[in-house]
């Protein structure tokens, strides 16, 4: 098999490949179960930086430091990370306009029913709508990648943060 | 630390202003620490950030992983440590050295009012070490300030100087408009920052000018 057609099989290679081939120069991270392993991958890339951050939203803030310093930045977050940093999205990310691609592992969905997670799938969307930000569900059907690079795109036209939900094939490694 | 006579935020700003390197980036916080500044020291080399507390610590630690060739100096206030503390752990581990940390402890939530902290009196230096910061120090002097901020600027940070400070509770007026967005595109553009360029025009990447 060839390093194509391996990396077209397995969505997380695909998804960091995409990054790396829009000039994202930095990850601002808080891990989950399901995106350590794409994180020790993004540390060992020589042309990405990774920072592990304490708190989501300080997170999002380093990422909005990031870009505001000219370094494409992409946020990697599980979706109780986008529930606790609504503030910092209103008011520094929103209001100021960030460009920020944000990856979130997508917890607690119907594919996803672990008994501690379901509260916040449930809610995860009504609450994005709410905070008024950008977003898509990734689709199985369709390669990653494409995906990826159509929410950074969305992000840098619109001048905005845009957050894609991602289920475990997509962002486990 | 708080101590009994405790000089301005202004006396402070002085000797910050007379200090700054060439090139020198500066992230304020809310409240006065933004007004303030902007009336005593405005650049395009100045990013004002508005309200989200807890957040312009963070703010500028990645913008001074993203400029390592400039220094980059950020004002913020004890209230906003406290809220965000764990920044200080972030900053210590990502060690940018070209970060000085300015810690303004008042004691009080000042933008909002003036509502006492939850504590005080925190030892905020020694707090900045245990979360991984080699040099953290406390000041309550602006004489003490100047003799430190000089050779601070020459040497790999990062540091924190915590400055004791009286409150400031009325709200300075600042001497230009504070639009988020236009704070953000002055400040790019002065930094030379790569820009984005639509997909419309073959683009779809950031580039340098």
């Amino acid at each position: 098999m060839s390093l194509t057609q391996s990396t077209a099989c397995h969505r997380p290679s695909e998804l960091l490949d995409t990054l790396k081939r829009l000039g994202f120069g930095a990850a601002v991270a808080v891990p989950d179960g399901w995106l350590g392993g794409i994180l020790e991958r993004i540390e060992q890339e020589p042309a990405m930086r990774l920072i592990r951050a304490t708190h989501e939203e300080e997170a999002l803030a380093i990422a909005c430091g990031l870009r505001l310093g000219g370094v494409r930045t992409v946020l990697i977050v599980q979706n109780a990370g986008l529930l606790s940093s609504g503030a910092g999205m209103v008011c520094l990310a929103q209001r100021y306009q960030f460009p920020l691609l944000i990856l979130v592992s997508y917890r607690g969905t119907p594919d996803d029913p672990v008994f501690y997670h379901v509260p916040k799938g449930r809610v995860t969307e009504p609450v994005l709508r709410g905070l008024g930000l950008a977003y898509a569900c990734a689709e199985r059907s369709r390669p990653i990648g494409s995906q990826v690079e159509a929410a950074a795109t969305y992000a840098e036209e619109a001048s905005s943060p845009f957050a894609l939900l991602l289920s475990r094939e997509d962002i486990q490694w | 630390m708080v101590s009994e006579a405790r000089p301005s935020r202004a006396d402070y700003y002085r000797v910050l202003a007379d200090a700054l390197p060439a090139q020198a980036l500066v992230v304020t916080a809310l409240g006065n620490a933004s007004y303030l500044w902007a009336v005593m020291h405005h650049a395009p080399e100045n990013f004002y950030v508005e309200d989200a507390m807890g957040l312009t610590l963070p703010l500028a630690l990645g913008l001074a992983v993203a400029q390592p060739a400039r220094r980059v100096v950020v004002v913020e206030g004890d209230g906003a440590t406290l809220m965000h503390m764990g920044a200080l752990v972030t900053v210590g581990a990502v060690a940018p050295r070209n970060l000085t940390v300015l810690l303004i402890q008042n004691g009080v939530h000042a933008a909002s009012g003036g509502q006492v902290l939850t504590n005080p009196e925190l030892d905020l230096a020694a707090l900045a070490r245990s979360a991984g910061i080699g040099r953290a120090s406390n000041v309550a002097a602006p004489e003490a300030f100047a003799a430190a901020l000089k050779p601070a600027f020459m040497a790999d940070g990062p540091e924190v100087f915590v400055l004791s400070t009286a409150p400031d509770i009325d709200v300075v007026r600042p001497p230009i408009a504070f639009d988020p967005v236009l704070t953000k595109n002055r400040f790019m553009t002065a930094i030379g920052a790569p820009r984005y360029v639509p997909t419309l025009f073959g683009g779809g990447r950031l580039e340098a000018e």
